[in-house]
């Protein structure tokens, strides 16, 4: 089976609730309404049990939001792209990764690199190239002080250097394996019986926590708990951004964009069009209040890195059409509903704008 | 990611001017000099000085080659007014009448300030200050220095800046003036039909966000779920959509024309430039609608602050240029017929210029360019998948203008556009010929409640 139809049955469902599978109904058959009927009454969308999360350490600043349960970190990675593997790139995958790489002796071979074994070795070369070539301008400098070279010699010698960096970097392309690096893991990693213990949980973002919990029936948590255990009671800033960055959140959800973490591009969130498998993020979502003002360097740093990235970057305004103390009352009510229909988001497109490239 | 060599700017690189002199004096028909290295920094050797010596010799070199200066006879001078803070020329000549100043009754050329700086730094008109004195030749001439002195604020000076720097690229700028328009005249005015209008529209939309509200009291219940059947993604999606309200964007003519609100100069942020792309063609009296308009920020002015999204909006709703989502730029018949000259349509005043016995010979010397222009753009059209032009919409957004941010000299520009995210539904819908594969037994059939 090729990759993309591997992708697309296994990222079958954008949203951990699935629709209902119905037999199908054929009209001059009352048999089959029948069917159709008890099926719909009796199935369900909501999961049987739902998924149980932990929040460690409760009221800090920065709790961590945790889903410990291997099936479950599985369903909500595939079901939508929830959540980012402790020790992975994104999806939950240490546990394989560890068991794939200590089983190697026995193996052994042409093994299949995983993604975060394939960017560390990316990283590596790229260093060992950049270190090459700080060594080719060391030399250079010293010739000049010296003396001992004219202009014409230089562009001579650092076209020679230049054909020697290309050669090194064609000779060092393929991708090999290096030893791990989980030196920072603590040492017992594997429990009595010598099995590898499972130290991997998913970490949720709090607007995925709550998206789960309050637009979905997914985490076994209310709302309301949620709110409490992960935002101190005598901080409302606190609050308001989180409201705030939910909105924004459940806006892009909702219109079926998979939202993660665009921490990476110095962002609030990037935007796949189907998830991280399927393509690349296309935009990158900063979220401001609608009085927001920063200055103007904030906006052009933030669009050259996300432009560097050939992302877009789209200032997403939150506007709040009550007073913060009435969302705050509702929010503590746990009246989400109310503040969330109080609130608008209007987004703009920020880009750099080159006139050498638009005149024609 | 690294980009590819090519993605730099042209504009952004350094001139190399090292074989210039050589080029134009040996061999004219030579390819353009490679750029030499770059030095990131002072190295202290004698070898870099001696490479930056040539380089600053070779363009000295360069600027000192051929017979610079005006000849008398083809001198245009111009004289300021400070009066009105801009410059008369009595006898006009040269190249830009095609685009800069307006002419009045006695065939002398009005220009703005800033163009009448920009083309005396240019060397293409020589200031003058009028002495009004009988004999003409005591004109006393301004140097640059003395015309710098003549900025009324920053502002201005800022505004000059980007002005040259536009109109060095190569664009057709001029002042943003309500004369040149989208809009029907009139519209502005709030009528009282507009006015009952938009206040039905208010109670509307207040009373639909309150149902919206009770639905999504009912939608977000923890219980709800055990309620409501979904049988496909996209019913689930649908809604989930409705609990954020989103900007309304204009995306037809008919709802820019309601959401238009002309400039007023109360708001911190103002469109000050039209903007059109290069083209031979442009008609000084009778332009088409520009194709960008230009907002200019001072970066460090203790009294302008990066505008909030109140201010873009206003910024926004003035926009009165080629939309480009309205139609394509190529479609010279929809653009005239929408384009509004001091109250009148573009396509009669070109009927009523071409009518006219007087400008006979010209019209009809300018006829054949408009069909050579439309069979490029039948070229350029390509069929996109609605997928793609799904994709396109955000990122090219809807109603747009630059920002042009003066930093201590430094310009740069930014593409200020609002997108509407909210219209578009990105979930992913299989193909009708997928639709096998949504039958086969589910993987996590466990999952749901039996």
């Amino acid at each position: 089976m090729s990759k993309r139809t591997a992708n697309a049955l296994r990222y079958k469902y954008p949203l951990p609730v699935h629709p209902l599978v119905l037999p199908e109904l054929i009209v001059h058959n009352p048999i089959s309404w029948a069917v159709w009927l008890y099926q719909y009454v009796r199935q369900c969308n909501a999961l049987a049990e739902r998924i149980s999360v932990t929040i460690t350490p409760e009221g800090n600043a920065f709790p961590h939001i945790e889903v410990r349960d291997p099936t479950d970190m599985m369903y909500l990675w595939d079901n939508g792209f929830f959540g980012t593997g402790q020790l992975s790139r994104s999806e939950p995958t240490w546990f394989e990764r560890k068991q794939l790489e200590l089983s190697k002796d026995t193996v052994g071979g042409g093994k299949q690199l995983s993604l975060e074994q394939i960017t560390r070795s990316r990283r590596q070369q790229r260093q060992e190239f950049k270190q090459q070539r700080e060594k080719v301008e060391a030399e250079l400098l010293a010739l000049r002080q010296q003396g001992v070279i004219t202009p014409e010699e230089e562009s001579k010698v650092l076209e020679r250097e230049r054909e020697k960096l290309r050669a090194y970097r064609e000779s060092h392309s393929s991708l090999k394996e290096l030893p791990g690096d989980d030196t920072s893991l603590p040492d017992d990693i594997f429990d009595d019986e010598g099995n590898l213990r499972r130290l991997e949980a998913l970490e949720l973002l709090p607007v995925e926590a709550l998206f789960l919990t309050y637009a979905l029936p997914i985490l076994d948590i209310s709302p309301k708990e949620l709110i409490d255990s992960i935002i101190s009671s005598d901080d409302p800033a606190a609050l308001d951004r989180l409201l705030m960055h939910y909105t924004a959140y459940h806006h892009y959800r909702s219109q079926g964009w998979c939202v993660r973490s665009g921490i990476k591009f110095g962002c609030d969130y990037i935007l796949y069009k189907r998830g991280p498998p399927f393509q690349h993020a296309e935009f990158c979502v900063q979220v401001l209040d609608s009085e927001d003002s920063k200055p103007y360097t904030w906006y052009a740093s933030t669009a050259r890195v996300c432009g560097g990235a050939s992302k877009t970057l789209i200032l997403c305004y939150v506007t709040r059409n009550s007073s913060p103390e009435q969302t705050r009352r509702w929010a503590a009510d746990g009246k989400l509903a109310d503040v969330l229909s109080s609130m608008s988001v209007g987004e703009v497109v920020y880009r750099r704008w080159v006139p050498g490239r638009n005149r024609d | 990611m690294s980009l590819p060599a090519n993605d730099l700017e042209e504009d952004e690189v350094m001139q190399d001017w090292s074989s210039i002199a050589k080029l134009a004096n040996d061999s004219p028909l030579a390819a353009l000099p490679r750029r030499g290295e770059k030095d990131y920094e002072p190295d202290g050797t004698d070898l870099q000085e001696l490479l930056l010596y040539r380089a600053r010799d070779a363009m000295y070199s360069t600027l000192e080659q051929g017979v610079r200066g005006a000849v008398v006879k083809s001198r245009v001078v111009a004289y300021y007014d400070p009066q009105s803070h801009s410059a008369v020329v009595p006898k006009p000549r040269g190249n830009f009448l095609q685009t800069m100043g307006e002419s009045d009754a006695q065939g002398a050329l009005w220009l703005e300030f800033f163009e009448f700086m920009y083309l005396a730094e240019r060397g293409t008109v020589t200031p003058c200050w009028k002495r009004h004195d009988d004999n003409n030749d005591g004109d006393i001439p301004l140097s640059i220095e003395d015309m710098y002195a003549l900025f009324k604020d920053q502002q201005e000076m800022d505004n000059f800046a980007i002005y040259s720097q536009l109109k060095r690229l190569g664009f057709i700028v001029q002042l943003a003036s309500p004369a040149l328009s989208l809009y029907p005249p009139g519209l502005a005015a709030s009528s009282p039909v507009r006015t009952a209008s938009n206040a039905l529209h208010r109670v509307l939309s207040t009373v639909s966000h309150y149902r919206m509200t009770l639905f999504n009291g009912f939608m977000y219940n923890q219980w709800s779920w055990y309620v409501r059947r979904y049988t496909s993604s996209p019913q689930i999606y649908e809604s989930l959509n409705k609990l954020i309200q989103c900007a309304a964007v204009p995306h037809t003519a008919h709802q820019l024309y309601n959401d238009y609100s002309p400039q007023d100069s109360s708001q911190s942020l103002n469109i000050t430039f039209n903007v059109w792309k290069p083209n031979p063609a442009f008609k000084k009296k009778l332009p088409e609608l520009p194709d960008f308009q230009v907002a200019t920020y001072n970066k460090n002015s203790t009294q302008q602050s990066f505008p909030t999204y109140k201010e873009l909006q206003a910024v926004f709703r003035s926009l009165d240029y080629k939309f480009s989502f309205l139609a394509r730029d190529s479609d010279t018949e929809f653009w005239d017929n929408n384009t509004y000259i001091d109250g009148e349509l573009r396509s009669a005043k070109l009927e009523a210029l071409q009518s006219n016995p007087r400008n006979k010979g010209k019209a009809k010397a300018s006829k054949p360019a408009p069909p050579a222009k439309k069979m490029k753009g039948k070229k350029k059209q390509r069929t996109v998948s609605p997928q793609v032009e799904q994709m396109r919409r955000p990122k090219n957004g809807y109603r747009s203008f630059l920002l042009a941010v003066m930093d201590n000299g430094i310009i740069s520009f930014a593409k200020i556009s609002e997108a509407d995210f909210g219209s578009e539904d990105v979930w992913y819908k299989p193909a009708p010929g997928q639709k096998n594969n949504t039958a086969k037994p589910q993987r996590q059939t466990s999952k749901i409640a039996a």
